[in-house]
């Protein structure tokens, strides 16, 4: 059961349709929501430590709901990606975000799908992750290297290349795998 | 309207200490996990099965927490001076280790938040899942 959530929730990562309203991944414990909030830096809004623009997308982001509870958005829409990339142009500003609140194994957290300025901003899907990623790294947006951005990010290329894809060291891949 | 400023007063004052309450000292042991196929359960999310998975996650900025051996999960703001928790280098190279950190504590509205001030001792991958697991998701 576990694999069947898993694998739907990663097919809506990949295809969700075009749709400018949260749509069920079939997570346990999710449910639709959209609501106003304010977009802040979580370690700020903790500890007071607060650089310029909300840490200039180092930094993970909250949303503070009209009620002061703080949300942390854990997803976007984009495969294996957060959610501070698309609040970052959002800083200390209020939005409205629409998505799925999950509760599950006791938390309770989002997963980010739509954003826009509230109250009537224009919808901006969660998914500039990978925009800003094919920015970085010189290739087109709607390239398949930016798609599938997992296994072309250099970091994560040369991480797996010294501690291999178990992080056992990469004779312990090679024993596993039959490479 | 004087009572109406020192009530306006009042609230901010209230609003900002609910805000900046202080942190717990604590240490805690645990494995550094990727808290999203942690806590939505979409995958088996621990140890060397997960371990390429845990690193893109990290890698694409989704938060990374600590799977501590109290049984509760902590979020990661911030690993000594360095206060980056998109993607931070640091986390990265320790994904999916069994660590004991040192740390201050926060708790909001049922996260648990910690901003760690040292690595007090990293075991490694202790945790050797594959056996069981594969290699999670795509099983390569």
């Amino acid at each position: 059961m576990r694999n069947l959530i898993g694998v739907a929730a990663l097919a809506f990562a990949f295809l969700s349709p075009a749709a400018q309203a949260a749509e069920s991944w079939g997570l346990p414990g999710e449910e639709i929501v959209r609501f106003e909030a304010k977009v802040v830096d979580v370690l700020c809004e903790l500890s007071g430590d607060c650089p310029a623009n909300c840490g200039g997308g180092k930094r993970q982001l909250g949303l503070v709901n009209d009620e002061g509870r703080l949300i942390l958005p854990l997803k976007n829409q984009v495969p294996f990606a957060g959610a501070a990339y698309e609040l970052i142009d959002f800083c200390a500003k209020r939005v409205v975000a629409d998505g799925l609140m999950v509760t599950n194994r006791g938390y309770t957290f989002m997963t980010l799908q739509f954003v826009r300025a509230a109250p009537e901003g224009p919808w901006k899907r969660a998914n500039r992750f990978t925009a800003k990623w094919a920015e970085r790294n010189n290739v087109a947006a709607d390239s398949d290297a930016a798609k599938q951005w997992f296994y072309n990010d250099p970091r994560v290329k040369d991480l797996v290349a010294r501690q291999g894809k178990l992080g056992l060291g990469t004779a312990a891949d090679k024993e596993f795998l039959g490479e | 309207m004087r009572t109406m400023a020192l009530a306006g007063f009042a609230a901010v004052a209230l609003s900002t200490a609910a805000q900046a309450a202080p942190p717990e000292r604590v240490q805690v042991t645990g494995e550094i996990i990727d808290s999203w196929c942690y806590l939505t359960e979409i995958m088996y999310p621990e140890g060397s099965a997960h371990h390429q998975c845990a690193i893109w996650c990290a890698a694409g900025g989704i938060p990374v927490g600590i799977k501590g051996d109290d049984g509760k999960v902590y979020m990661v703001l911030k690993l000594g001076a360095d206060s980056t928790s998109v993607a931070n280098p640091g986390i990265l190279e320790i994904q999916s280790h069994k660590v004991k950190v040192e740390a201050d504590l926060y708790v909001r509205d049922g996260i648990n938040y910690l901003t760690i001030a040292q690595v007090v001792n990293d075991e490694g991958i202790v945790n050797l899942t594959h056996d069981e697991y594969g290699i999670q998701p795509f099983g390569e």
